[in-house]
């Protein structure tokens, strides 16, 4: 693993058709889980605030596939619900939370920042912006004294890296040979703020190497190029137990949440080269290369996933909300 | 000059800046953007990304150097895009800013203001009041209007102030409220409750958004012959005891009313007050009507459950008139 602050090229591995294909529709089921989500907040079944992962499936997906979720644990931040949908949780109950239903995943109360699911080994979502990186040094820590070579994937975004916990964090996590991983979604932006406006560093792995882990900058829009990272670094990491900071490449396709117009402090112009080097068409193209599929295979599959979805928009509408006697219910145990 | 509740922070902003050049503002996505709520807008254009400061999403160190801006003689406004991320700087406010004068003699003119309060689904971490941890504080001023007249001239006299201030403003009123607003020198003194309405009967004692709650609970319940006073308390510390005193004598019974939760809440200082300095006065318990002591839940059918609404107001109310 080399500590560098240029773009690492990492082979694609050789995943099988089946594998590949599944990893397509799972990238294509969080696209389209966050445009019927945003449908359903401009019609008002959803309230409050909603924050759209379209764009950095990649990064979630590869990451996630690689896990083994039988030992290892997520700490999450805010922008959730790919990662909820990466980990298997059904898209019914992920919708349900989103509603305020009382089928939710955090039984509506959380909301769309606080998703958590002890089975996945999902631990949360988090409006607190690196709250949760902080979190991460203690489940890391007990991961490594129960000695099965389990691993924390930490996620957060590139404004996380401006907070105190997170460089509190990642000195401890050295100090104590912690095994985890710490995966900085970079999209560019902490909201509206451009990264070369919030950062002192634009190269965000060299904001973490001065803690002594190993660190590694990939691209975040292949799938091929985030899973092979993945299978390789959670190796060494469970090997060696060491922490590693990774800075995936990305974009944030909306505004940051449903009610920011991006234009105001970005540009079409600097949007395309991004929408060109799509996730989902990076993907696709391979496949269809690879004559796994065709074109109209993909579509079909589109319109595959967007259908399951919106039967899972209609049974989450299904579940009730809660009860008015529920609001006292787990403040303690 | 007609102005909702958040033009009117703007337009504070902008005057006070204009007037003193030592003001600064100081937050996350304040310039360009204009603020997660837009309280900013426009106002990097006039003032120039020195006086305008988007800054990195660290709230600790920020309220540090806003403290420190000030121990050198600037007055920095700390924007905070909802103030629950204000625990993440708890010990900068309680600690250096809240006893700087105590300790050395030191003042540190900072405001540090944003939106508060529930009602608008925010869940559980955009949603709270936090004001009771800094009312707990001595050393600091917490200040929360109701009104968009008062928005201004408060915060006009929170920059002008030689203490920290925390300013809390009230997101569910930010574009709801809308009201004439006086242009340029009009000041709102800190410390001073203000009678939003008279009446004989009983008063509530509130403050931020459940002054226009009780508004309304007090119109419908004059039609049945209840006349509510209505106090708006506009600052929670230090707290105007003769306005308050000075309400009660006048309709012997209160309520108070507010927001945030129950246990620990403003209501129970209010009580013990009262209890100190007017228990001769009353002719009724002093009842309260909080949010329920639970986080802010985000189900919106739950929240309603857990904010005080107008008809539990209603039905307090004319259970204390019983007395
Ligand atoms: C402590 C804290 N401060 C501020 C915010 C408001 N806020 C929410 S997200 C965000 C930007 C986060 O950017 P980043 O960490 O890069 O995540 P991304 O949005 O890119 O996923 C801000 C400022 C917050 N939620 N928590």
């Amino acid at each position: 693993m080399s500590t560098s602050s240029e773009p690492v090229i990492s082979d694609r591995v050789a995943e099988s058709p089946e594998k590949l294909r599944t990893l397509l529709r799972r990238m294509m089921t969080i696209r389209e889980f966050e445009h019927l989500g945003e449908r359903e907040f401009r019609n008002g079944l959803i309230r409050g605030y909603y924050h759209s992962y379209a764009g950095q499936e990649a990064v979630g997906v590869g990451f996630i596939e690689a896990m083994d979720l039988t030992r290892d644990y997520i700490v999450d931040h805010y922008r959730d619900h790919g990662h909820c949908l990466a980990v298997g949780l059904d898209a019914v109950n992920i919708y349900a939370e989103l509603f305020g239903r009382r089928a939710g995943v955090s039984k509506g109360k959380g909301g769309s920042m606080h998703m958590y699911n002890q089975e996945k080994h999902f631990l949360g979502g988090d409006g607190i912006v690196g709250g949760g990186i902080s979190v991460a040094t203690g489940v890391g820590l007990a991961l490594k004294r129960m000695g099965k070579g389990g691993l924390c994937v930490c996620f957060f975004g590139d404004g996380a890296l401006d907070t105190g916990t997170f460089h509190e964090s990642l000195n401890m996590a050295s100090l104590w040979d912690v095994p985890i991983v710490y995966i900085c979604i970079n999209n560019q932006f902490s909201m509206g703020t451009r990264l070369d406006r919030h950062s002192s560093l634009t190269q965000l792995v060299d904001r973490a190497a001065g803690y002594g882990m190993a660190t590694e900058q990939i691209d975040g829009q292949d799938i091929g190029v985030t899973l092979a990272a993945a299978e390789r670094i959670f190796a060494g990491v469970r090997e060696r137990q060491r922490p590693v900071f990774i800075e995936a490449l990305t974009y944030r396709y909306q505004g940051h949440g449903i009610h920011d117009k991006p234009h105001n402090y970005r540009t079409p112009e600097e949007e395309d080269p991004w929408i060109h080097r799509d996730p989902l068409l990076i993907l696709g193209q391979r496949l269809i290369e690879e004559k796994i599929m065709t074109g109209e295979q993909i579509e079909a599959m589109r319109q595959e996933v967007a259908a399951e979805l919106e039967a899972k928009v209609e049974a989450a509408k299904q579940s009730p909300a809660p009860e008015d006697r529920e609001l006292y219910e787990d403040v303690t145990l | 000059m007609q102005l909702t509740y958040v033009e009117a922070i703007r337009l504070a902003l902008e005057e006070e800046m204009r007037r003193d050049p030592a003001v600064f503002l100081l937050g996350e996505d304040i310039g360009v953007y204009g603020g997660a709520f837009k309280a900013t807008a426009g106002l990097v254009d006039a003032f120039g990304p020195v006086r305008v400061m988007d800054a990195p999403l660290a709230e600790s160190a920020l309220v540090g150097a806003a403290i420190g801006a000030a121990y050198t003689g600037m007055r920095p406004v700390v924007e905070f895009q909802f103030m629950d991320f204000i625990a993440c700087a708890f010990n900068q406010v309680v600690n250096f800013a809240a006893k700087s004068h105590y300790r050395w003699g030191a003042p540190v003119p900072i405001v540090l203001r944003g939106p508060a309060g529930g009602g608008v689904h925010g869940g559980p971490f955009h949603s709270q009041n936090p004001e009771m941890h800094f009312v707990h504080t001595p050393g600091l001023k917490v200040v929360e209007p109701a009104t968009a007249v008062d928005a201004k001239g408060l915060l006009k006299s929170a920059i002008r102030d030689n203490n920290p201030v925390i300013f809390l403003e009230h997101k569910f009123l930010y574009r709801r409220v809308k009201e004439d607003v006086p242009e340029g020198e009009h000041l709102e003194p800190l410390g001073k409750a203000r009678v939003a309405r008279p009446g004989r009967d009983l008063s509530v004692i509130t403050y931020g958004a459940m002054v226009p709650l009780a508004l309304e609970a007090a119109d419908r319940l004059a039609g049945e012959g209840l006349e509510l006073e209505v106090l708006d308390l506009r600052t929670l510390l230090p707290l105007d005891l003769e306005g308050i005193l000075a309400s009660a004598r006048r309709t012997s019974k209160v309520l108070v009313l507010h927001e945030d939760t129950r246990t620990g809440g403003l209501a129970g200082e209010i009580t013990a007050l009262l209890q100190e300095h007017a228990y001769d006065d009353l002719d009724g318990p002093i009842l309260r009507l909080t949010a329920a002591d639970t986080p802010v839940p985000f189900s919106p059918p739950l929240e309603e459950a857990f904010l005080p609404s107008a008809a539990r107001l209603a039905e307090s109310v004319k259970q204390l008139a019983r007395y």
